[in-house]
């Protein structure tokens, strides 16, 4: 045909399965973030642990009167708790708005409308803050491993110590998925991500001052369950094999993280819905 | 001056009994929960009072404790990010800010009548909790109520003191910064405890080195890093404390004050 | 007439998008209607003579007074902001109250001040209710109820009309009225010709930050007139209604789209006489529907800027 139709024309190209729409909701998400030059500062201070480690473990490989700085399964349960304030801060940076500020702007309404569980809407926002979270966690503390074999030219560390990639990539998801599930389910709770900063920041120091006061009062640790913190830090220790802290059954702990996503998840829920059910 | 406080009998209303206050409220109930629970235990079981350093310690340095871990750690600090920060941000993300702005009332003598809203709010919630908790922990382990009622005093001041200047502090940087609240937690959880740490000059830049010198109580060692603190710790006077927790507010002020006058404030269509 | 408003060589932008560009005009006391598509500058303008934003270059006085920084002169002006937004918890009553009282009013008075600003755009019967509660036109008749409650002698107006059904819309075009003829001076912005026309015939057109026009509405009206008027008819029978409009030389051109003409004329009123006729004698069968893509204020704006 010489002259082409310049109206509408229906989409002919393909189409995704059912079910991926939640990746469209994180990439833009993640997109939006990795756009601010904040918050790409704040990633970059968020590494700098990473970098001083890996001079550590430099110096341990090559200088002889370092070697008193040679890695150890310590060390990476170590690090992954020094990153613990930047998962903080990165989570409510993150995080706080998510949902907030989509329902601040009834944007629920909009994304529900489209062809767009309420699941995969959680699933998308979920993987945004995990992803940001993975990369000051488990990155790089596997970034770490790797650089050890690199400078110790061998295998030998991480041959004898076989079980420290699964254990931090257990505990990192572990820590992250509790961590970002508690921050999401906080952010449906209100329309402004201030509120929910400071929410999510009770739920963090608030509960470790109450373990704090129940541990000088009666001397037993076994009260760490109230402390969300010392509950992924218990949980921490079991998985690297390292002597626990408290002296709280480790299901214990489990069973209070596990606590924490189920009940998030049932916050979830309720609260993401296209319309607010007044009655 | 006047204008400030038709804003502050404004903002005191909106802020009591808003949502959020009730929540904090809570927040600030739960010492005094947790106060119930332990004169419970205490009183109806046969433990016996708690042990530091092997000895017995008593219910007031059990109340000491709970102000250092619960009100000047946390309490004190989240409460004056929170609505420190929210003073102007709040009516500017809801779109009220235009009917304040459009009154015969100059911009600064808005955010200081929110201030002082603020502080009203906050020592209404945070002070009857202390007295409570005083008045349910420290007559355990035959501690004496009158005995300790000078220090509860000291408490109760130092508390309003650290209200006034964390609030003053996050006020600033809410009038100035567009992520405030991030800032201001990096500030009081991150800046703060990590510079206390320290020998020299940084620590008199925060608010928590000359709040904590006027605490009556021991500081606990309940962590590495409380041990740490301690070492390190120089304490000032506490004239010299008050005097600089006053210019800290005054000053924080005054310049949060100057920041809303000059501002611009292009609100979301 | 007194001026109440004076812009001088006014420019304001927000980074790299200009909002206003080197406007300098004068607003005389009485009812002025700001009139401009969305996004026109009309928002920028009511900004910056409420003195919420400073021009980045040039200087606008209010009553003789620069606007910025300068409280003292909001006890002459009671602002209608455009958006939608209260202290939702509070009733109708008891937000204006509070913000008449910021105004220095005792609390008595301020609370009878409110109350008959409330009572004058009908909202006395509501004005226990929370604001949460109110439907979008009460919203908006509260919005007007603050800003006028403290009797100032300027009104600045944004989109009060906006979201009001026309019971409404007749009900507070009636009050502006009657505001300009008690003497009190009035700004009020939108982006439709004929809101305006009923309340004012002097008006301000602005497009891309610039003022088009400044006068008296009938002027702009008859620029409309002069420029060839668009009108698309459906009916049953086009051709014999096209034989019928080339009999009379005010029809320019005429074209046949699917069942409808499509007509130019240069006098729109008498062809909408004639149009009517012959839809009522119905001698040329059916007519469904008249329509006119030029009757806005695009197309004045797009005569304008041509």
């Amino acid at each position: 045909m010489p002259i082409h139709d310049q109206g509408y024309r229906h989409y002919g190209g393909d189409r995704a399965s059912h079910g991926r729409s939640w990746e469209v909701i994180a990439k833009t998400g993640i997109r939006t973030f990795v756009g601010k030059r904040a918050f790409i500062g704040l990633l970059l201070v968020a590494w700098f642990p990473f970098f001083v480690r890996a001079v550590q473990i430099y110096a341990a490989a090559n200088l002889p009167r370092a070697a008193f700085l040679a890695p150890t399964p310590e060390m990476f349960r170590q690090f992954l708790e020094q990153q613990e304030i930047f998962l903080f801060f990165v989570t409510v940076y993150v995080g706080a708005g998510l949902v907030a500020n989509d329902r601040r702007a009834n944007a629920l309404q909009i994304y529900l409308s489209k062809p767009l569980t309420r699941t995969e809407y959680v699933f998308g926002k979920l993987a945004i803050l995990m992803t940001f979270l993975l990369l000051v966690t488990w990155v790089p503390a596997v970034v770490l491993l790797l650089v050890q074999i690199m400078f110790a030219g061998n295998f030998i560390f991480f041959r004898t110590n076989i079980h420290l990639f699964p254990a931090i990539t257990l505990f990192s998801f572990i820590q992250v998925l509790t961590v970002s599930s508690a921050m999401l389910a906080l952010s449906s709770l209100s329309r402004s991500s201030r509120w929910v900063g400071v929410l999510y920041a009770a739920l963090t120091f608030f509960t470790q001052a109450i373990y704090g006061v129940l541990y000088e009062v009666t001397r037993d640790s076994r009260w760490s369950w109230i402390s969300v913190p010392s509950d992924l830090s218990q949980v921490g220790d079991f998985i690297f094999r390292l002597p626990l802290r408290y002296r709280t059954p480790v299901p214990v702990s489990f069973l209070a993280i596990a606590a924490i996503v189920v009940v998030s998840g049932l916050i979830l829920e309720r609260r993401v819905r296209g319309v607010e059910v007044v009655a | 001056m006047v204008s400030a406080l038709r804003i502050f009998d404004l903002s005191l209303g909106q802020m009591l009994w808003s949502r959020r206050s009730l929540f904090l409220a809570v927040l600030v109930g739960g010492p005094v929960v947790l106060a119930v629970a332990i004169r419970a235990v205490v009183l109806l079981t046969p433990v016996e009072m708690p042990q530091i350093r092997g000895a017995r310690v008593g219910g007031e340095a059990l109340f000491g404790m709970m102000i250092w871990l619960l009100y000047i750690r946390f309490i004190v600090p989240v409460l004056g990010v929170f609505y420190g920060t929210s003073l102007i941000a709040d009516e500017i993300d809801d779109k009220t800010i235009t009917y304040l702005f459009t009154r015969p009332i100059r911009r600064g003598a808005i955010l200081i009548g929110k201030y002082l809203a603020y502080l009203a709010c906050t020592i209404l919630l945070v002070l009857p909790s202390v007295v409570l908790v005083y008045f349910l922990i420290v007559p355990l382990g035959e501690g004496r109520i009158g005995g300790a009622f000078g220090s509860l005093l000291a408490d109760l001041g130092m508390l309003a003191v650290g209200l006034a200047g964390y609030g003053a502090v996050f006020a600033l940087v809410g009038a100035r910064l567009k992520r405030p609240l991030v800032i201001g937690l990096v500030f009081a959880f991150g800046w703060e405890p990590a510079v206390l740490l320290f020998p020299g000059y940084p620590k008199r830049f925060t608010v928590a080195y000359y709040l904590q010198a006027l605490v009556p109580h021991a500081m606990p060692q309940d962590s590495a890093v409380s041990l740490l603190m301690q070492v390190f710790r120089d304490v000032p006077s506490v004239p010299l404390s008050l005097a600089s927790l006053a210019s800290i507010t005054v000053i924080a002020l005054w310049l949060a004050s100057r920041t809303v006058e000059k501002r611009e404030y292009v609100l979301e269509q | 007439m007194n001026t109440i408003i004076a812009a001088d060589h006014v420019s304001k932008w927000y980074g790299q998008i200009i909002g206003l560009n080197d406007v300098t005009l004068t607003v005389p006391s009485g009812i002025t209607g700001l009139l401009g598509p969305n996004g026109a500058g009309k928002s920028t303008f009511m900004k910056l003579i409420t003195g919420q934003l400073k021009p980045s270059k040039g200087a606008i006085s209010v009553f003789g007074e620069p606007i910025w920084q300068n409280p003292s002169l909001y006890f002459r002006i009671g602002f209608c902001p455009e958006q939608d937004a209260f202290y939702e918890r509070m009733t109708g009553l008891e937000w204006v109250t509070a913000l008449v009282r910021l105004n220095g009013m005792s609390e008595r008075a301020a609370a009878e001040m409110a109350r008959r600003a409330l009572d004058l755009v009908d909202l006395a019967e509501a004005a226990g209710k929370k604001i949460g509660a109110y439907s979008k036109g009460m919203r908006q008749r509260v919005k007007m109820a603050q800003a006028l409650a403290h009797d100032p002698e300027l009104l600045i107006l944004d989109e009060p009309l906006s979201g009001t059904d026309p019971i409404a819309r007749r009900k507070t075009i009636r009050l502006i009225k009657e505001l300009g003829r008690t003497g009190k001076s009035v700004i009020v912005s939108s982006h439709i010709l004929h809101e305006i026309e009923s309340m004012t015939s002097n008006i301000l057109l602005i497009h891309q930050g610039r003022v088009l026009a400044e006068g008296d509405v009938h002027q702009i009206r008859d620029l409309i007139d002069e420029h060839p008027h668009t009108v698309y008819i459906k009916a049953d029978q086009t051709r014999a209604l096209a034989r019928q409009f080339l009999a009379h030389d005010d029809v320019l051109s005429l074209k046949f789209e699917d069942q409808a003409v499509v007509v130019q004329t240069a006098r729109p009123d008498a062809f909408y006489a004639r149009l009517t006729d012959l839809a009522a004698s119905g001698e040329l069968g059916a007519i469904h529907e008249v329509t006119s893509p030029d009757d806005n204020l695009q197309a004045v704006f797009q005569y304008l800027v041509k």
